[in-house]
């Protein structure tokens, strides 16, 4: 129960701390940290054993798209 | 509650040790695997912090590496045991390839976690405490001071150069 609330704290810290920090770059492990919290907040708040595959899906999806958010801070693909 | 706290702590530290032991292994503080890696290496240089380390927390950001690996491997211990742990293995593996990761740190990361971690439930730990932990874990790296956590790891990638 503890690791619950220790996980769900983090997440909302996190979020604080993406939110003031002004440079793209640096914003962005700010945002990995709550991924990892949400995901184990998912899998501590659902007693279903689907709940891994919800955590993978979201962790794998946010990842992606913190990839792509990045790729497109750094100039994107240079096409032609 | 004082005994759990305790060991969502130990918990850290091991988990801790265990995915940076794992990231320097597969070499990710040496250049970021895509350029959005290697952009926010150089935000976190440019603001004072050390190149290598920040090459590994941008990997870290852009693809499943082994803290993602020791994190989802808990969650599969916890819900399923081993065979949840080898589960979540899979999946972070399929999340690589997703994410244009050739590198294997976060399938290794999950499967090493998996053993770490059913190992620890034997000895009073419960699996929920590894993924407290791993979320600390995590914290102190990406989410506390980026210019220490960098510095730091660029320390470590020197002991293993």
């Amino acid at each position: 129960m503890i690791a619950l609330y220790i996980v769900a704290v983090i997440a909302v810290f996190a979020v604080c701390r993406a939110s003031i920090e002004k440079n793209t770059g640096r914003k962005l492990p700010y945002v990995n940290v709550m991924n990892f919290a949400i995901a184990g907040a998912i899998v501590l708040l659902l007693d279903h054993p689907l709940s891994l595959v919800a955590a993978a899906a979201y962790f794998v999806g946010s990842t992606l798209e913190a990839n792509a958010i990045a790729s497109t801070y750094a100039g994107g693909v240079r096409r032609g | 509650m004082l005994g759990e706290i305790l060991h969502i702590l130990t918990a850290a530290v091991i988990a801790w040790v265990l995915f940076v032991t794992v990231d320097i292994f597969f070499r990710l503080p040496e250049r970021g695997g895509v350029s959005g890696a290697s952009a926010i290496a150089r935000d976190i240089e440019a603001s004072g912090g050390a190149l290598a380390g920040g090459n590994m927390m941008g990997n870290i950001v852009c693809s499943p590496d082994a803290s993602a690996g020791t994190l989802l491997a808990a969650c599969g211990v916890y819900v399923a045991g081993i065979p949840g742990g080898l589960a979540a293995a899979l999946m972070v593996f399929i999340g690589n390839r997703i994410c244009h990761d050739p590198g294997y740190a976060g399938t290794t990361g999950a499967v090493l976690a998996t053993f770490v971690i059913y190992a620890f439930t034997q000895v009073g730990f419960a699996a929920t405490d590894f993924i407290a932990g791993m979320v600390i874990a995590i914290l102190t790296i990406q989410g506390l001071s980026h210019i220490h956590a960098s510095r730091l790891l660029a320390q470590l990638w020197r002991l293993r150069q």
